[in-house]
């Protein structure tokens, strides 16, 4: 599939084959595309735990699951926990940003040398990062760049995806969660029993509502042109809800039993 | 209990108007199951339904706002899957669970 048809044809997926497993090496290329995200100093802090849902006692989840997020996560049938390891600025030491260098990714040219690692971006930047209130909140920006790759990718391989929330206790004790990983999101994921277009792409926040060109107040002018290209590159897809959009929801509800 | 016909609750008014909203159509016409079940559970539970609904509210004391409580809604749920076991297992086991949380759900309660 093209890169923008990838784009185009990601939706939350809520309604999946429960009993249709995920091959595993869909599962590892998932993951493969979340370690090859674009993370500030290298520093890679995501982390994802694998479970099959089959595996799970029922017990555990049952309370895994939270209201809004119950349907969906039952009836995928693999789960992808991820966290952010808030341990790996202090434990790298700098270490990762030299690395950068050593590849060629950073070079003098910016600025970057060892020595500029070593007397100035750890003790300047990075280990005052790691105690600062903000750092969390850094580290998820990266972590669901990275993240969103890996859901682009399940795309890409014929699946379908949803992050949701979930009972971060009972997941913190059930699999052996270290103190230092903050919970981000699951991405439930499964062959999806819903359409491919799954009733049209979601509605969203007009384009210059949300980004501006050289201060805020001036919308970045949307050319129509670009968005026609777009839609001939199926990454602008025709807006939901599609025709047989209700009668595909009260299908999928009567088949698997779930609530209309 | 219920003391008139199960058509004539507030709450089920408001569960038919949700789904001819969301699917159009006569609902209970549609599928007679739909009230049946939630009689049934009415029944299970020993409330009518506005009862039921009002059950999984509570007020702040300190405010008086109303609020649904996790912890009704809970004791809710288990009654639920009692119901939902004494039909057996499968799809329409889980139906005639469905059909009670659709109720709920078209009167702002999630439970699942």
């Amino acid at each position: 599939m093209e890169f923008t048809e990838v784009i185009g044809i990601r939706r939350s997926i809520r309604f999946f084959d429960p009993d249709r497993p995920v091959e595993r090496e869909k599962i590892q290329k998932i993951l493969e595309a979340m370690r090859l995200g674009s993370c500030a100093m290298n520093a890679h802090w995501l982390r994802a735990i694998v479970v099959h849902r089959s595996e799970l006692d029922a017990e555990t989840f049952e309370k895994l699951k939270l209201p809004v997020a119950g349907v969906v996560m039952e009836l995928a049938p693999v789960q992808i926990y991820c966290y952010g390891d808030l341990s790996v600025i202090a434990r790298d030491h700098g270490k990762q940003p030299k690395l950068l260098i050593d590849a060629g990714a950073l070079a003098p040219s910016h600025g970057w040398t060892h020595r500029f690692v070593d007397d100035f971006v750890w003790p300047q930047v990075l280990e005052p990062l790691s105690k600062n209130p903000g750092y969390p909140v850094a580290m998820a920006f990266d972590n669901g760049g990275c993240a969103t790759q890996g859901l682009l990718m399940a795309f890409e391989e014929g699946l379908g995806a949803c992050w949701t929330a979930f009972n971060t206790e009972v997941a913190k004790e059930a699999f052996g969660v270290p103190d230092h990983w903050v919970p981000h999101y699951v991405m439930n994921l499964g062959y999806p029993l819903e359409s491919r277009d799954a009733g049209g792409q979601r509605p969203r926040p007009p384009f210059e509502e949300l980004y501006f060109e050289g201060r805020v107040g001036k919308p970045f002018r949307r050319d129509q042109a670009v968005v026609q290209e777009l839609e001939r590159r199926n990454m602008i897809q025709p807006p939901a809800p599609l025709p047989g959009r209700t009668e595909e929801l009260r299908q999928l509800a009567r088949q698997l039993g779930l609530p209309e | 209990m219920l003391d008139r016909p199960i058509e004539s609750y507030d709450s089920v008014a408001a569960w038919v108007a949700g789904l001819k909203q969301q699917w159009g159509g006569d609902p209970f016409a549609e599928d007679p199951v739909k009230p049946q079940t939630l009689e049934a559970f009415c029944r299970f539970v020993d409330k009518d339904p506005d009862a039921l609904v009002a059950f999984c509210f509570l007020r702040k004391k300190a405010t008086g706002e109303r609020f649904a409580s996790k912890k009704r809604r809970d004791e809710l749920l288990l009654k639920l899957k009692e119901f939902e076991t004494a039909a057996g297992r499968g799809v329409e086991a889980r139906r005639r669970r469905s059909h009670v949380v659709s109720f709920l759900s078209h009167n702002g309660i999630l439970i699942y």
